[in-house]
């Protein structure tokens, strides 16, 4: 939980400061957001292909950590990544709301298995900030910046980091 | 999974296609010949074709602009035409054929991959026009009234490139770029997993009814679509087949120039060349042949002077064969050499903690350890075979096709190893089997038995699992630990794995049947994951694994 409480914390110095108008030469980033617990995340949209729901995820013997296993998309078996453990989140029950963001991450397709998926939004690139130290240490890195939309907060995340830093690492084989 | 964007880059990959076989051919026979005019044997039905394959390759290398190859075939045509007539220059003229040749061959299959080099083919030419000179004074005008000549049979060429014709003007064969046949195959595939989806969910509703004739027509239609599905995929396949003589081409001139670096004598015998495997295994098996070829004449084979001693034929024989069993294709690699060392891999074997199961092992099992990692008997270094790969990396390689590969020795009469390979490598014949609420594709070429086994029959000798089979006691392991790091839980059935030196259980929880699955490659993400070969998808749109049983054999080698 150590990245949502940091981020809590650091929401409210960001709120009480005030806004900088946004320039109109300003480069807009569009993202998908989408939530784990009561955060939201987001991603860079080109990066996105699409968002399904949840089907039967089969697990993977000795697959790279958080790799939760591999869906059926339409013919093709694509590696489901576990977020909330690759975040140091706590695992969560699938949901209703439960998707899997379809990402397109060093011209792998890899799913992104989220809590629920939020809508699109524009957000003018002055408004991130970077992360506070504990943030990214808690995320590996891939959290790339926090910004500020009305008065919710948004963690970016940077996705070739996020895949990474989980595949590099592999669970143990079991000696018997 | 799609074609070269770049439309010059598939036409290079269709020059290469069509003239790599030449070139390989061309090499064959200019060694062949070399061999012939030493002995003093019959050689012209060895020569008659070599100017046409030349010459072929010349027009074809003048259309794609390649004039480094163009002059080369040229001058090598040349050549040939010289030798064929003359008798004094045919020693040294064969050895300059031969790396001609060779050098031919060489810059053809690295044409896909970057500009070809200019200077050696020109220097080489050179030296070929330099030897033809001093055999045979000055051609010129005969020279230019053939180039002439040749230039308007390649324009002729030029206006053909897609098909061929028959004797009544109709198109008879296709080339189609093989990026192409691989996508047919993936369509076919998911054509077959939608099959297999639409089967089982009709089945609820076909049993539930009695036979109505609703009913019966949707199972009838069915399995109509099941049966042209299955039609399908055997002419699709049969389109992807290739001889592989098309691999064994490029061999003849690298055993005979590692076997002359090597101060060894060496004859490679060819058989079977006309038997026929997939295109994706026939492109992944060049690697694996050269490694047991080059391990042959490094290791196996024993120096002239060793040889005559022990009152073998100087010249030693390495013989490459191929042969269809029913769906199975038997590659053979074998020498009659100095054999493997049983000794030598026991003593390397226990240095390694790899001891095999048994006080006493069989000279099988002795055998089977030489494919461990770790465990190759090379006494030095050399060049080629020195790369630091074994035979675990060669039966890796193997084991990825879905094959299986194996070893016979006798000591001072030579090595025999064995590849058994399939036809195919999209369907998979396999068993279904369920553990802790997961299935696993297990392949049927992998399983020897399943049989439902009692408490009493299994025991536990030191926290490993063993049972009673077929008179024999095998090691067992448990699905649940194997697959999942799952504590070992008492499961009902026993799959007896034949895809080790020895054979080993696998206890599972179910045994769902046979089935026929497509395989689908580990996606790159997963890593490569140990005890699984790949995935693919059921009948009811789920993924299951296919596993790598050979590897799952390891583990248990490794601790028993």
């Amino acid at each position: 939980m150590m990245i949502g409480d940091n981020v809590l914390e650091f929401a409210d110095r960001l709120v009480t400061a005030p806004a900088a108008p946004a320039a109109p030469e300003e480069l807009q980033l569009h993202l998908v957001v989408f939530n784990l617990g009561r955060e939201e995340y987001a991603v860079p949209i080109g990066q996105v292909r699409e968002v399904v729901r949840v089907t039967d995820v089969t697990r993977v013997p000795h697959a790279p950590q958080h790799i939760r296993g591999v869906m059926n998309l339409r013919g093709r078996i694509l590696p489901v990544l576990e977020v909330r453990s690759r975040l140091g989140l706590e695992p969560a029950e699938l949901t209703q709301r439960s998707r899997v963001v379809v990402a397109e991450i060093d011209r792998r397709m890899v799913g992104l298995l989220v809590d629920a998926v939020g809508q699109v939004t524009r957000l003018g690139e002055r408004s991130v900030a970077a992360p506070p130290e504990e943030v990214r240490s808690a995320g590996g890195e891939a959290v790339t910046g926090v910004a500020r939309l009305d008065r919710r907060l948004l963690i970016l995340l940077d996705l070739e980091r996020l895949l990474r830093a989980s595949g590099s690492e592999t669970a143990g084989v079991p000696t018997i | 999974m799609s074609a070269p964007d770049n439309p010059f880059a598939s036409l290079m990959a269709d020059y290469v296609g069509e003239c790599l076989p030449l070139a390989e051919e061309v090499v064959e026979r200019v060694i062949a010949l070399e061999r012939l005019w030493a002995a003093g044997a019959e050689w012209q039905e060895t020569h008659a074709p070599l100017k046409g394959l030349l010459h072929t390759v010349k027009g074809n290398s003048a259309m794609m602009g390649l004039a480094p190859l163009q002059e080369l075939a040229h001058v090598l045509e040349d050549l040939v035409g010289l030798l064929g007539g003359e008798a004094e220059g045919r020693r040294a003229g064969a050895a300059l054929l031969v790396r001609g040749a060779g050098l031919l061959t060489d810059l053809i299959r690295g044409a896909t991959a970057g500009p070809i080099p200019e200077i050696i083919p020109a220097e080489f030419a050179e030296e070929v026009r330099a030897f033809l000179q001093a055999e045979q004074g000055s051609r010129e005008d005969s020279q230019v009234e053939r180039r002439m000549q040749e230039q308007r049979q390649v324009d002729r060429r030029a206006t053909r490139a897609v098909g061929e014709f028959g004797g009544d003007g109709t198109i008879t064969t296709i080339r189609v770029d093989s990026h192409r046949l691989d996508a047919l195959l993936e369509y076919l595939g998911e054509a077959m997993i939608a099959q297999a989806s639409l089967r089982d969910a009709a089945r609820p509703l076909l049993n539930r009814r009695r036979a109505t004739d609703e009913s019966a027509a949707i199972d009838q239609a069915i399995l109509g679509l099941e049966r042209t599905l299955k039609r399908l995929e055997g002419a699709l396949m049969e389109t992807r087949l290739l001889p592989v003589s098309t691999l064994f081409g490029r061999f003849t001139r690298q055993v005979r120039d590692l076997a002359h670096s090597e101060a060894r004598q060496v004859r490679l015998e060819v058989a079977g060349g006309e038997t026929r495997l997939d295109k994706t295994i026939i492109d992944r098996l060049g690697e694996p042949l050269v490694h047991l070829l080059t391990n042959a004449i490094v290791h196996g084979i024993e120096t002239p002077e060793e040889r005559a001693a022990v009152g073998k034929p100087v010249e030693a024989v390495i013989s490459l064969r191929a042969v269809q069993r029913s769906d199975r294709v038997l590659l053979t690699v074998s020498d009659d050499g100095r054999g493997l060392d049983t000794d030598r891999i026991l003593v390397r074997a226990r240095a390694l903690g790899l001891a095999p199961v048994s006080d006493s092992p069989s000279r099988a099992e002795l055998l089977a350890l030489a494919f461990l990692p770790g465990l190759s008997t090379a006494e030095k270094v050399s060049a080629l075979s020195g790369r630091g790969v074994g035979l675990d990396v060669v039966a890796g390689s193997i084991r990825d096709l879905g094959g299986q590969v194996s070893v016979d020795s006798e000591p001072g009469r030579g090595t025999t190893f064995t590849l058994r390979l399939p036809l195919t490598v999209a369907v998979l014949r396999s068993l279904l089997v369920r553990v802790d609420g997961e299935r696993y594709a297990v392949p049927l070429a992998d399983v020897a038995e399943t049989v439902r086994v009692g408490e009493q029959t299994l025991h536990q000798v030191a926290r490993q699992g063993m049972m009673t089979w077929r008179d024999e006691i095998i090691p067992v392991l448990d699905g649940g630990e194997a697959l999942a790091g799952a504590r070992p839980a008492s499961r009902p059935y026993c799959v007896v794995l034949r895809s080790s030196p020895r054979p080993r259980g696998l206890m599972v929880d179910a045994v769902l049947g046979h089935q026929e699955v497509v395989v689908k490659a580990l996606d790159p993400t997963l890593g490569r994951p140990p005890a699984i070969a790949a995935t693919t998808i059921l009948g009811d749109g789920r993924v299951a694994c296919i596993l790598d049983t050979a590897r799952l054999g390891e583990q248990l080698t490794r601790v028993a």
